[in-house]
């Protein structure tokens, strides 16, 4: 990679055991032989999320009821990085099926940000960005169902890259809600990120979904050049910031922006439809979940418990298997789908959701990416932070989940420090203009100055 | 069976196949309150002619896969995770239906 | 009472693809279990379903046939249970948007044509196969996932006759068509049948759903035991209960399986993995128009080219390979009627002796085409064919049969004028009837020039020869 603080598999690995015991990112470590494969990523330690399936290698999704599960095949991204000269050094932490935003729903516990240790790294692709702002691995692969990259890349101050729904293939990854699953992942500094989707991106006929949009040659092409560009500021989150200093660096690098040429302009959302996207997000996250996750059964693989029949096997399975979190997720979830209540639940959040994509999509009339906070506030503490269950939060927390939605790319930048931990500023552009993404995004990095972001292991 | 009664909690975790004890449950009557609230938030958007979104993109595919045998596991494979394999066969205590 | 009678019918197909509906795993019967999966078909955390492109062409196919309208825009949607042979917890089927709707077939019972309307079909995933023991259940995955298309009936049968009519007739048109191997008793085609009785046509009846039925017969048999059940239910004032039964050969009446509680809920959404596929118009297009010939035509196009009788035509396209065979052998020989009496008749008889289907005739079509063309040249005679033919089912040519027996006709003239001559000498009498004009002297006379030239003249000439010969005396 461009720039990295440790391209080595054995110092990456020695790193990684150096930090387990304060941060527990890690489920797995992962003890292969060398790459000898030469490409792009050649030697390169990369961390994944332990949701993406690798043959021989044991993927639990941080849930019990895959405790012992080893996969007799590999995601179609795990074989695209072993051919580009990756090295996997581990398998990193989640909040459970990656259902939460804390990662502290976890079966091997609570994964604790670098930066302090009492706070989380938010999640569910948490262990994954604790690993890469702790310096130990420069690319860590993610999903992001509904901000699970780009939300605790925002609180690890790292890059966290969320590309265009279809980009990179899906198959392999265990799921939470398919509709809005997408691959993700976390580096230090632009450029690598340009590279890592040159990898990573591409059809992939196992996965009906995928796209056959060309794969640029995205680092090669980087300009981090704003003369007529013109960059949208996303005034109804901002104006939902409260913290002042955030709020005030903000604006500094639009400012700096500005100056670099690129054109600013406001764009705005119907606060209605900001305040819908919770609510709208959980329930078709929901239901789509405890459909995908009703292969968790204990039958053919996974932990089984054992019962006088059938039913009970399943049920004892499941039980055991699940947390109580997910099993209330699970609940709300397959209620939305009764038949009854299609049409007031699912089916009503799915045209809800066309009708917020539709504005959403009005924003980028006027302009080539929309510039915001990824989040409004620094990392919570972990004894303070629950993961919201299904009541009301403020949308500047949950903003991001309309990339999830529309499935626009989009990248999670860090934008300086509040209170000695990291704060980030959101990119997105429109679908499959990742390369104007990563270009505005590397002049926002020149502006920040925060290239190489990591803490040293 | 009265609509969010403990009873019918149990019916339906029972119908997703797990259990949930009357503590679990006790919290999930607080979240089915918030369900309940944001049904009524939903009722207040008109969604008259608009379809379900249910893919983020919706320019149709042409993809088929040709019918070309691949990706085949051996029995070892397919039997590899799982607890109780016999004669080649996944077994489980007798199936009551 | 008579009741008035109700029956809508719902069968499964299996598809005759190499792999499964939604992985590249093979589809065969018979193989050693949990050989023929992929991660897809148990459904392995992180794997998503892929489209196979030759089920949609062949249900493409069975909708043409059955004249449904074509949804073009393919959609997939999730039906949600838990069961142990459905490894995903969810089975893949087309709930909203299936692939043909508004069909009908026409069914032919006792001559009489009649219209059964086609609900929908729809493309779905099988699922795994299960064996219930004392020591527990084994589940064996190579089934799961392999291609169906189920086909839904209109409630349109009202006897059990129309209803195992119906089933006959789909099964021959999807065999015709290639689309599946149609066989009942290896579960290749399953169907359930429901079935109401009420007083007038206007009022539905509560109805029962038969399951596992493996034969047609079956189909008939069962359909008519519940009828008479559940008409001596209703004569008694009693009620049906809405139930899932099954047949029971050994006591020829259905048997309760479970009783229905309530609907249950699916809660069928669309498949978010699979968007929704536009066909190619031209290879729809290109499917459809070359379509397999299916049974009605066949007989149709039997009957004016080979002025076959409607029954003979019948006989043959039942069984399409009998059909098929027929064809091949007119491909050496013009005598169609001739060749229909041999493959009905003979053919027939000794592949059921032997307990062979058409499928593996044990003579190829160009022998049994040149012992009918030989026959008719007269080279042998008829009752020589019957020897011929024995040798030709153990796969010989007739030609060296003929000559291996000795069979081959003397046609020389001079060679038969000889026996004829001496025949006539020897039977003054019969020359006496012939002049009183007593044709059957001649058949005689036949008779004892075959047996003078040990059935080796040409019987057509003998007869010519004998007539000429008559005359001059």
């Amino acid at each position: 990679m461009e720039i990295s603080n440790c391209v080595n598999k054995n110092v990456a690995i020695e790193k990684i055991n150096a930090v387990q015991p304060k941060l527990n990112a890690v489920v797995t470590m992962v003890d292969e032989a060398d790459n000898t494969k030469e490409g792009k990523l050649s030697g390169v330690p990369v961390a994944l999320k332990d949701n993406i399936s690798t043959c021989g290698i044991r993927t639990t999704a941080s849930s019990r009821i895959l405790d012992n599960y080893v996969p007799v095949y590999d995601a179609t991204i795990v074989k695209k990085l072993r051919e580009a000269g990756a090295d996997f050094v581990c398998k990193a932490s989640m909040d459970e099926l990656g259902m939460g935003g804390t990662n502290k729903n976890a079966y091997t516990g609570a994964v604790h940000n670098p930066y302090d240790l009492d706070r989380i790294p938010g999640g569910s692709s948490g262990g994954c960005a604790a690993l890469v702002a702790a310096g130990c691995v420069p690319l860590a692969i993610g999903t992001d169902t509904g901000d699970s990259v780009r939300k605790p890349a925002a609180y690890c101050g790292v890059v966290g890259v969320k590309p265009t729904y279809g980009r990179i293939s899906r198959y392999g990854i265990i799921p939470y809600a398919s509709s809005l699953d997408h691959v993700g992942y976390f580096t230090t500094n632009v450029k690598d990120a340009a590279l890592a989707l040159e990898v990573l991106a591409g059809r992939d006929d196992h996965d009906m979904t995928s796209s056959y949009e060309e794969v640029k040659e995205y680092s090669k092409l980087l300009n981090g050049d704003l003369t007529n560009k013109t960059i949208g500021v996303f005034k109804t989150v901002i104006d939902e910031v409260e913290n002042e200093e955030l709020k005030a660096q903000f604006n500094a690098l639009v400012s700096k922006l500005e100056e670099k040429g690129a054109k600013i302009v406001e764009v705005e959302m119907p606060k209605e439809y900001m305040e819908l996207i919770a609510p709208v997000y959980k329930t078709i996250a929901n239901a789509e979940a405890t459909a995908n996750h009703s292969n968790l059964d204990g039958i053919r693989f996974g932990m089984r418990e054992e019962g006088q029949d059938l039913e009970e096997v399943m049920t004892n399975t499941r039980t055991k298997g699940f947390s109580s979190y997910v099993r209330a997720r699970f609940v709300i979830g397959s209620y939305s789908l009764f038949e009854e209540n299609q049409d007031r639940l699912f089916r009503k959040a799915q045209k809800i959701r066309r009708l917020i994509v539709q504005a959403y999509a009005k924003m980028f009339e006027e302009c080539d990416a929309v510039l915001s906070v990824a989040a409004p506030t620094i990392a919570p503490l972990i004894n303070e932070s629950t993961n919201v269950r299904f009541g009301v939060s403020s949308f500047a927390e949950e903003h991001m989940q309309l990339q999830n939605f529309s499935g626009y790319p989009s990248i999670t930048l860090p934008l300086g420090k509040v209170d000695s931990m990291p704060v980030a500023v959101n990119l997105t552009c429109k679908p499959f203009e990742e390369q104007k993404m990563f270009d505005v995004s590397s002049a926002i990095e020149e502006c920040t100055g925060l290239k190489g972001q990591c803490l040293e292991g | 069976m009265e609509k969010f009664s403990t009873e019918y909690f149990h019916k339906l975790a029972n119908d997703l196949k797990f259990d949930l004890s009357d503590e679990e449950i006790e919290e999930l009557k607080k979240d089915f309150v918030a369900v309940e609230e944001q049904v009524s938030l939903f009722e207040k958007v008109d969604t008259e002619g608009v379809e379900p979104m249910v893919y983020p993109f919706e320019a149709p595919t042409t993809f088929l896969r040709e019918d070309v045998v691949s990706d085949v596991l051996t029995q070892e494979e397919a039997l590899k995770n799982v607890k109780d394999a016999r004669m080649g066969h996944v077994h489980v205590p007798k199936v009551v239906k | 009472m008579n009741y008035f009678v109700t029956i809508g019918i719902e069968i499964h197909c299996e598809l005759k693809t190499n792999t499964k509906m939604f992985s590249g795993a093979p589809v065969r019967f018979g193989e050693i279990a949990n050989t023929c999966t992929s991660v897809v078909d148990l459904g392995h955390p992180g794997c998503l379903p892929c489209v196979n492109k030759e089920a949609v062409a062949l249900a493409i196919k069975a909708c043409t046939a059955m004249h449904c309208d074509l949804e073009t825009l393919v959609r997939f949607d999730r039906k949600n249970y838990y069961y142990s042979d459905l490894p995903k917890g969810f089975q893949i089927t087309q709930q909203f948007h299936p692939i043909g709707t508004n069909g009908y077939v026409e069914i032919d019972v006792d001559g009489e044509k009649k219209q059964i309307r086609i609900e929908r079909i729809h493309m779905e995933e099988d699922t795994a196969k299960q064996f219930h023991k004392d020591t527990g259940t084994y589940i064996d995955f190579n089934r799961a996932g392999t291609p169906l298309i189920e086909i839904v009936s209109k409630p349109d049968m009202h006897s059990a006759k129309e209803a195992a009519a119906y089933v006959e007739t789909l099964r021959k048109n999807l065999l015709y068509l290639n689309v599946s191997d149609v066989k009942m008793e290896e579960g290749s085609m399953r169907c359930d049948v429901n079935i109401s009785l009420s007083k007038d046509k206007d009022t539905l009846g509560t109805k029962t759903e038969i399951k596992n039925l493996n034969s047609i017969a079956n189909v008939q048999k069962a359909v008519q035991a519940e009828i008479e059940r559940q008409s001596a239910l209703l004569d008694a004032g009693e009620k049906v209960e809405q139930a899932t039964r099954r047949y029971d050969e050994a006591q020829k009446t259905t048997i309760l399986m479970r009783k229905k509680e309530g609907n249950v809920d699916y809660k069928y959404f669309p498949e978010p993995n699979i968007f929704p596929i536009q066909l190619d118009l031209d290879w729809v297009k290109s499917i459809q128009d070359n379509l397999e010939e299916l049974p009605d035509a066949r007989l149709a196009r039997f009957m004016k080219d080979y002025e076959l009788s409607e029954y003979d035509a019948g006989v043959l396209v039942s069984d399409r390979e009998m059909a098929d065979f027929f064809e091949e052998v007119l491909k050496s020989t013009k005598f169609a009627k001739k060749a229909c009496n041999w493959i009905i008749g003979d053919v027939s008889a000794y592949l059921n002796k032997n307990n062979l289907s058409f499928a593996k005739v044990p003579c190829s079509s160009e022998n049994l085409a040149s012992l009918i063309n030989v026959i008719e040249a007269g080279e042998i005679s008829g009752k020589q064919g019957k020897v011929v033919f024995e040798e030709v089912m153990q796969g010989k040519d007739p030609k060296k049969v003929i000559e291996e027996k000795g069979m081959k006709q003397v046609s020389d003239d001079g060679a038969i004028l000889a026996i004829v001559n001496s025949v006539l000498d020897a039977n003054p009498q019969s020359i006496e009837d012939f002049k009183n004009g007593k044709d059957r002297a001649v058949g005689f006379l036949v008779g004892q020039v075959m047996k003078a030239s040990r059935g080796q003249a040409n019987p057509k000439r003998t007869n010519e020869l004998i007539q000429e010969e008559l005359k001059k005396r």
